[in-house]
């Protein structure tokens, strides 16, 4: 495969542009190859990215029928970035890691991780991995899974005896290390799996539903490992569909739909400030939402704040000039942000839509995704 | 260091599934019976008489010389380990491509960084060491016992026990080509078993060949039988060999080498091209 050329791997409007009268960004319209679209990291030299993704598609073959799971896909990661890949079930986002990972041959495009062909073992030198539904051999022990898939790594002995004590005490496995795998719960079983990908200190880590099974507790601790892991400089891909998990730990997201970007952008960006605002009000104050109805005003009121959404900053300020004539003291006013749950809902209706009118056609499911 | 993980990792399944323990056993019962319940009295290099399980038998006249029983007997055992041990050793390793693709478990081998073949190759070097070493301790302590009671050494035998491991090496290979292609243990199993059993009757080629009614058939017969391995004429000349009565010829062994080869090496193609 040749190399990439040192240019942007995408152009076109930036997604704080806007479009089709969206509060959010722009989405590609459905049925267009997107190979054109939105891309956040224009000027990316896609050599020097951590990852690259240009025009690749994917086709499965299920008897007569193919199934097309990625159509054209271009992404960039920065390296040290967190990267969210957002989408329902059977976008396509598992079908991409695995291309990505070199698990999984492109029917036509070019994949770049660190400037290198995935598919070249040499390639995947110090790239961790956790699979959605990782099933680790039961007749091992964590401790025998961490040695084997370290050795497997090229991780040296001496450097294993360290680390794995160390790994499963990260993960919050220090005193099951002994036992067989197959006797582990599935959020323990997730929680070797993140000590497996981090086992040859990964510069870049791909992490598919990392929280899978995994309670809140775990849940935060995986966040902390990752956060901690950023630190260190490390490249992260998230592949997910839990959007607040995304959303907290992620600078940087691309929404997949039936195998296309159809959104991509920092969490900051996707998640524009709305004209939705919260009212915080001094203690022991209190203000009828009825009364800010009756005025024509959207309002919500709960513990001592309002939410309101209003037509523009005018009205905002009638509305404080409202309160203050009533007295009332207000201790802070704030914009709300769209939740990137709302975006990506009002992304793929829109797509469904946009897709409904273009092309009747019937859909095409990932067949990697969604197990 | 990696293929020795691959090996450590193919030991610790078969350890874990009880395939190890339970040959192991076997083999320890067999030689135990062998060491203890199989008592010779040689007289001027002739059997003269013996026990069995603590019943004496006699041998009437002069019975026939020591060498000859020897050969005799390890020519006998070679014969069942040629047909029970290869089949045992298909059994014990059929499920290791298949458990090696499970879905799930795949991307944890194939994203590290370590190319397919060297995998593939890794876990099949670990199962021929694995038989191997069941071989060894089966047809070395079987050779040791009988040389130590008898006092004839018959090097032949260990000779035959290499053959049987030839064959095995050869099912091997065409097992991890099911195995790839089908991701199923029991067709890993089946198929392999099915080929033996088919291999059989075509050392008698031209017969069959010559019994065929049409041109098509009887060169599918000729060719079946320059494909597969020659499992009867490697058997009828391994057995032959330790008796001293023959040399096993060069075309059978080269040609089932050849054809477990061939099956491994559409393996490793096979398995670098496949989506996981």
């Amino acid at each position: 495969m040749p190399a990439l050329p040192a240019t942007p791997i995408a152009s076109g409007d930036s997604p704080a542009q806007g479009g089709r009268g969206s509060r959010y960004p722009r989405a590609a319209p459905a049925g267009e190859n997107n190979a054109g679209a939105a891309n956040v990291y224009a000027g990316v030299d896609t050599d020097a990215a951590a990852i690259a993704v240009r025009g690749v598609s994917k086709e499965f073959r299920h008897g007569r029928r193919r199934l097309r799971a990625l159509d054209g896909v271009n992404l960039a990661v920065g390296r040290g970035e967190v990267f969210g890949l957002l989408g329902a079930n059977g976008a396509g986002k598992t079908t991409l890691v695995k291309v990505l990972l070199g698990l999984a041959r492109p029917t036509s495009g070019e994949v770049r991780v660190r400037g290198r062909d995935p598919r070249r073992a040499a390639a995947r030198r110090r790239i961790g991995y956790l699979p959605e539904g990782h099933r680790f051999p039961g007749y091992l022990t964590g401790k025998a899974s961490l040695r084997l898939f370290g050795r497997l790594a090229g991780v040296a002995e001496g450097t294993l005896d360290q680390r794995i004590p160390e790994l499963l005490e990260l993960v919050g496995l220090a005193g099951r290390g002994g036992d067989r795998v197959g006797r582990y719960s599935k959020g323990m079983t997730q929680r070797l799996g993140l000590a497996c990908a981090l086992v040859d200190e990964p510069d870049i880590l791909f992490l598919d539903e990392p929280t899978d099974g995994v309670d809140p507790v775990g849940r935060r601790q995986i966040r902390d490992i990752l956060l901690a892991t950023r630190r260190h400089g490390t490249t992260i891909f998230i592949n997910s569909h839990l959007l607040s998990e995304v959303e907290r730990t992620c600078d940087h997201v691309a929404i997949l739909h039936q195998g296309r970007v159809v959104r991509e952008g920092t969490v900051e960006d996707l998640t524009l400030p709305t004209m939705r605002y919260r009212v915080r009000l001094g203690e022991g104050q209190a203000a009828t939402a009825e009364r800010l109805t009756g005025e024509g005003l959207n309002v919500v009121a709960s513990n001592g704040s309002l939410e309101v959404e209003v037509a523009d900053l005018a009205a905002l300020n009638r509305l404080v000039d409202r309160l203050r004539a009533d007295h009332l003291l207000i201790a802070e006013v704030s914009p709300l942000r769209a939740a990137l749950e709302d975006v990506f809902i009002e992304v793929v209706e829109g797509e469904e839509r946009a897709a409904a009118v273009s092309d009747p056609g019937p859909r095409t499911p990932d067949p990697g995704g969604g197990r | 260091m990696k293929t020795w993980a691959l090996i450590v990792d193919t030991w610790r399944e078969a350890l874990a599934r009880y395939t190890l323990l339970g040959f192991l056993a076997v083999s320890s019962l067999f030689l135990l019976v062998l060491t203890f319940a199989l008592n010779l009295d040689i007289v001027d290099g002739a059997l003269a008489a013996g026990t069995l399980f603590g019943k004496a038998f006699e041998v009437p006249g002069k019975g026939p010389a020591i060498a000859t029983v020897v050969a005799t007997g390890q020519s006998v055992f070679a014969g069942i380990l040629y047909v029970l041990g290869v089949f045992l050793a298909v059994f014990a390793t059929g499920s290791q491509v298949p458990n090696l693709q499970h879905r799930g478990t795949v991307d944890l081998y194939v994203t590290r960084p370590i190319g397919r073949t060297h995998l593939l190759l890794g876990r099949f070097l670990g199962a021929v060491t694995l038989v191997s070493a069941n071989l060894l301790i089966l047809c070395g302590g079987v050779f040791v016992i009988i040389s130590a009671k008898t006092h004839v050494w018959n090097p032949r035998f260990l000779v035959a026990s290499a053959l049987i491991l030839l064959v095995f090496l050869s099912y091997l290979g065409f097992m991890y080509l099911v195995g790839v292609l089908t991701s199923s243990t029991p067709l890993s199993i089946m198929l392999p078993y099915a080929l033996y059993l088919l291999s059989v009757p075509l050392v008698a080629h031209d017969r069959i060949a010559a019994a065929m009614d049409t041109r098509i058939g009887a060169g599918a017969v000729q060719t079946l039988y320059w494909i597969l391995p020659k499992t009867a004429e490697i058997g009828r000349d391994l057995t032959g060999y330790v008796l001293g009565k023959a040399t096993p010829a060069f075309l059978p062994l080269a040609t089932t080498a050849a054809f477990g080869a061939v099956c491994l090496g559409a393996a490793v193609v096979a398995f670098n091209r496949k989506n996981f």
